[in-house]
Order: structure tokens, then C-alpha cells, then sequence
């Protein structure tokens, strides 16, 4: 029988692991991997229930993921594999080119609802402000780093997909919206917050504000506790953090976690 | 054969009814009558609230609006195919109608991102996404089957009806109006049916209805019905928590006033017939 691998979970990962899978398939050609993008939390959710081997997520486990992890005896071990900086995108026609974390919490809680209360020379237009669905760990980055818990304002337009919120910024000239920096396309502008823009160097750095850690989360307690050394999971895990695997995350667009060079 | 399909379907229904009541109560419980008498959905905030008032709203605006257009267009073309067209015009109309219906309704949704999305900005509208762009795509998705089912209601009407007008010298106008009296309740029934159908609309709102949970205050303004909410939602949220049953009660909230659309309807038709058969 052909091994398996199920992986599942954040949307921000997920052009990481398809490069990731592609690769691996080289040296397994008989494994039979099959991978989700669905948020962060559909993944983790996927780690409890049994229903997937790895949980892509671009948060944390949140506390009532540990108790419940506890509570049921499982041991989910957290790898970095990348950092992402979430990019704040705007219409390339708009003539902002810089934003305060400020502004941007007044324009998604509601306090500012046309690009002229920013900059009196900004069009008197009203802001469509897209967000990512709440499933996404990208609205949960946003809504601790940017919003400080607060909520946002009705009129904040849900997304299902990070594509589908570039395109619609794409086609909006008075739209805003954050996607993970990997997503950013030639079709947008990228906008400094606090006048860094995010680069490779500014978001390992940390200069960039609106940045975090990517993860992998697997689930030890399947294996007895222990690190599998022989099973494809373990394999996975190694092809990842190797240089090969991190290049791959530089591909994507996203800055590695570990050296991308062999030092031999 | 046919008592045993019957059963099993009767069966079924009852089971989802129990099962969205059963999912639905804790969080009908715990939020109480907060979850229709408050707008805010906030579900997965640290103080979450589950006001389901305005996405009740958004989604009776939409489907109000949207059968405001559907039916008059139906009915007009429906009278025209039946009453006026020659064959060669009725056979276009039927292969036209069917070839929309099967569209399917992502396809639908694409048609409304891509194409009436743009155009939403073009004549002023602050976000492609809004309610205007559902009602129009969703008139895209239930015109075909507005057409076919008002069709069927019309030829239900007794031919000798019509010809009995015309033989009396009435106008061909009267004799269609004379058409549409004859098979008012088939089309009352068909009402009910498009109504239902985009009450029940999920992909094409969750796409373009802009995912607003806020009460329009114009055409232009984004909108999140219930189906959307509960689409969009349902896929994170985790198995048994508060949000996961309000996300039930929201399918109740559908369910209900599916029901009450079409209890409402067969009253009236019960009422009608009994009035006209004396």
C-alpha cells in the first residue's frame, strides 16, 4: 500500500506547500499526497479530529486549542517554516503611497470612511474595505496587530479568498484590503505602514510591523510521543526546513525561516 | 413502491427539521431573543454576539426585490411565448431558457465578479459587490426557471377558455388577461417556488452580495444574507461551540421563513378556490 499524506489548513501557506509537495513528489513518486487550503483553523481543526497528518497555519494555537489539546491528550508540536508579512494593498491608481497602523485601524473600525479624511488630496470617494472571512488566520493576525481586538465596522466587506481580494482591489480604484505578502501581484500597490515598506529584510527584521511567524503543527501523540524518524510525516517535516524547502518558501514569496544555501 | 418513497422522503425532512432544531437550540438558549432583535454579528470576537436581524433582512430585501423583477420579466415573456409567438420564436425561447438554466450558479457568481462587478462602478456604486449586483445575477440564475414554471401554469389554463373569448369577440389582450386569471393560483405556486429558490441562493450571494452584515440604504450598499453567513462560516467554525449552533438557528431562521412564505400562499390559493367555487 502507497503512503499517505493529508495536509490541511491556512490559505497563506498554501502556495508554500504546493511547491513543498511538488518537490517531495520527486523523491516519493508513489506517495499520495493530498492538500487543502481552507484556514488556518479548518487545518488545526483537521490535526484533532484525525482527519489530516499536517495543520498549515499562519497563527498560533489559541488558548482554547491547547486546554482542548491537553484534554485530549494530544501533542501538537508547532515548526516555523517561513514569516509572512501581511502587505496592505490598495488600487494602483490611488496617489497614496504610505499609512499610518493608525489610519488603517480608523478605516476598518469605521471611524474613517473617505480617502479625503486621510489626505485632503486624496478623491472625496467613499473606501471599499475588503477583509478576509473570519476563518482566515490572516483576519486573526490583522485583528491583533491592526485593530488591537476591536471590532470592525459593519460595512467591512468579507472575502472568501485572498485571490479573489487582490482581484477585486484590481478592478476597485477606492478599495483597500492586507493580503499575505506572498500574494501581492504587479496588479496592486503595496502600501508602507509607519514608512517601511514589506521586504524580505524588513519583515525577518521585524521592522515591518504587521508581520508573523508561519507554521506547521503535527501531531506527536499519534506516534507515541516521540519524533518519527522513519515515517513520511518526519520525512516531510525534514524536507521543509532543508535548504531545498526553504527556497522553495523564498519561490513563494515569503521569507525563509532557515538557510536556503547548503553550507558545505 | 410509491408509499415506500414517500415515506423515506417524508422521513428525511423530518430528520433535518429535528436536526437543525436539536443543533439550534443551544445557542437559542444561551443568545435567547438577542439573535432577532440585534444586528451585530460579531461570532468570533472574545464578547461574541450573534444579532442575526440585519442578515434576516438583507436576505427578505434581496429576495423581495429580486422576485419585484423576476416575476413581471417571467410573466411577460411567458405570455409572449404561450399567447403571441409563432413556433419558430417559442422553440428559441425554450432552448434559450434551458441552456441559462443549466448554468450552474457558481458560473453565475463568476458572471456577476467579472462582468457586472466593473460595471457596478461604472454607474457610480462605491463597491462592485452590493445588492443591486445580487438582484441582477440572481435574475439571471431564476429568470429561466421563472419562465418555464409560469409557462406550465399558463398552459394548465383550459384552451377552450381562450378560444371561448375570442369566439365571443374579445381582444387577443383580453383573452390573454382572461389566461392569466384562469391560472392565477398555478401562479401563486410559482411564486412560491422562486421566492424559495433564491431564499435559498447560496454561492451566487456569497460572491457578489459583498459580505456586509448591515441594513442597505441603497441599491449600491453590500449585503450579507443568511445563506452567505452561514456558507462562509461553517467551514471554520468549531464542532459544537456557540457560533456552530448559531450558524443552525440560521438555518432554522431560513427554514422558517420558508414555511411561513408558503403556508401564507397555500392559505390564500384554499381561500381563493373556495370563494370561487362558492
Amino acid at each position: 500500500m502507497a503512503d499517505t499524506l493529508v495536509i490541511k489548513g491556512s490559505n497563506t501557506v498554501l502556495p508554500i506547500a504546493q511547491r513543498w509537495v511538488e518537490a517531495f513528489k520527486k523523491y516519493y513518486p508513489d506517495l499520495a499526497v493530498t492538500l487543502e487550503g481552507a484556514g488556518s483553523s479548518t487545518g488545526i481543526k483537521a490535526l484533532f479530529n484525525g482527519t489530516a497528518d499536517l495543520a498549515n497555519s499562519s497563527r498560533f494555537l489559541k488558548s482554547s486549542e491547547v486546554e482542548k489539546m491537553h484534554a485530549e491528550g494530544k501533542y501538537f508540536t508547532p515548526i516555523v517554516i517561513a514569516y509572512d508579512g501581511i502587505a496592505v494593498i490598495v488600487n494602483k491608481s490611488l496617489p497614496i503611497n504610505d499609512i499610518s497602523r493608525e489610519t488603517l485601524k480608523k478605516i476598518y473600525t469605521g471611524k474613517i470612511t473617505t480617502w479625503n479624511q486621510i489626505d485632503p488630496s486624496l478623491p472625496k470617494k467613499r473606501i471599499t474595505i475588503y477583509s478576509r472571512n473570519t476563518a482566515s488566520g490572516t483576519f486573526e493576525t490583522w485583528e491583533n496587530k491592526v485593530l488591537d481586538k476591536e471590532r470592525m465596522a459593519p460595512w467591512v466587506q468579507m472575502l472568501e479568498s485572498t485571490q479573489a481580494e487582490v482581484e477585486a482591489i484590481k478592478r476597485n480604484p477606492y478599495a483597500i484590503g492586507y493580503v499575505g505578502y506572498g500574494y501581492v501581484t504587479e496588479d496592486v500597490k503595496v502600501l508602507k505602514v509607519e514608512g517601511v515598506a514589506p521586504s524580505m529584510k524588513t519583515i525577518l527584521s521585524g521592522e515591518y510591523s504587521i508581520s508573523r511567524p508561519l507554521f506547521v503543527f503535527v501531531d506527536l501523540s499519534r506516534f507515541g510521543n516521540t519524533w518519527p524518524e522513519t515515517n513520511v510525516v518526519a520525512k516531510f517535516i525534514k524536507f521543509i526546513v532543508s535548504p531545498e524547502g526553504q527556497k522553495l518558501v523564498e519561490d513563494a514569496g515569503y521569507v525563509p525561516a532557515y538557510p536556503t544555501t547548503s553550507s558545505e | 413502491m410509491v408509499v415506500l418513497v414517500s415515506i423515506c422522503v417524508i422521513a428525511a425532512l423530518i430528520g433535518i427539521f429535528a436536526m437543525l432544531i436539536h443543533e439550534s437550540l443551544p445557542a437559542l438558549k444561551k443568545i435567547g431573543w438577542e439573535f432577532i432583535a440585534s444586528g451585530a454579528w460579531y461570532p468570533t470576537y472574545e464578547d461574541a454576539e450573534f444579532g442575526m436581524l440585519y442578515m434576516i433582512l438583507d436576505s427578505l430585501i434581496l429576495v423581495g426585490l429580486t422576485s419585484v423583477v423576476v416575476f413581471p420579466m417571467g410573466l411577460g415573456i411567458a405570455l409572449y411565448t404561450t399567447e403571441y409567438a409563432n413556433r419558430r420564436e417559442r422553440e428559441i425561447v425554450r432552448s434559450v431558457t434551458e441552456l441559462i438554466s443549466g448554468i450552474p450558479s457558481v458560473v453565475v457568481g463568476l458572471i456577476g465578479v467579472l462582468l457586472i462587478g466593473p460595471l457596478m462602478l461604472k454607474i457610480g456604486a462605491w463597491t462592485p459587490f452590493n445588492l443591486l449586483n445580487a438582484v441582477v445575477s440572481l435574475t439571471v440564475l431564476t429568470l429561466p426557471y421563472a419562465i418555464s414554471l409560469i409557462i406550465e401554469s399558463l398552459q394548465s389554463v383550459s384552451r377552450d377558455l381562450r378560444e371561448a373569448a375570442l369566439a365571443l369577440g374579445s381582444s387577443k389582450i383580453r383573452a390573454s388577461a382572461m389566461a392569466i386569471r384562469g391560472a392565477k393560483h398555478e401562479m401563486l405556486y410559482a411564486l412560491v417556488l422562486i421566492v424559495n429558490r433564491v431564499l435559498g441562493e447560496t454561492m451566487v450571494v456569497l460572491m457578489v452580495a459583498g459580505g456586509a452584515v448591515m441594513l442597505p440604504r441603497s441599491l449600491f450598499d453590500p449585503i450579507r444574507p443568511l445563506t452567505a453567513a452561514i456558507a462562509s462560516e461553517v467551514g471554520e467554525v468549531e464542532l459544537g461551540s456557540l457560533h456552530y449552533s448559531a450558524l443552525f438557528l440560521a438555518g432554522a431562521v431560513l427554514l422558517v421563513i420558508s414555511a411561513v412564505i408558503t403556508v401564507t400562499a397555500e392559505t390564500f390559493i384554499r381561500r381563493g378556490k373556495r370563494w370561487l367555487t362558492g
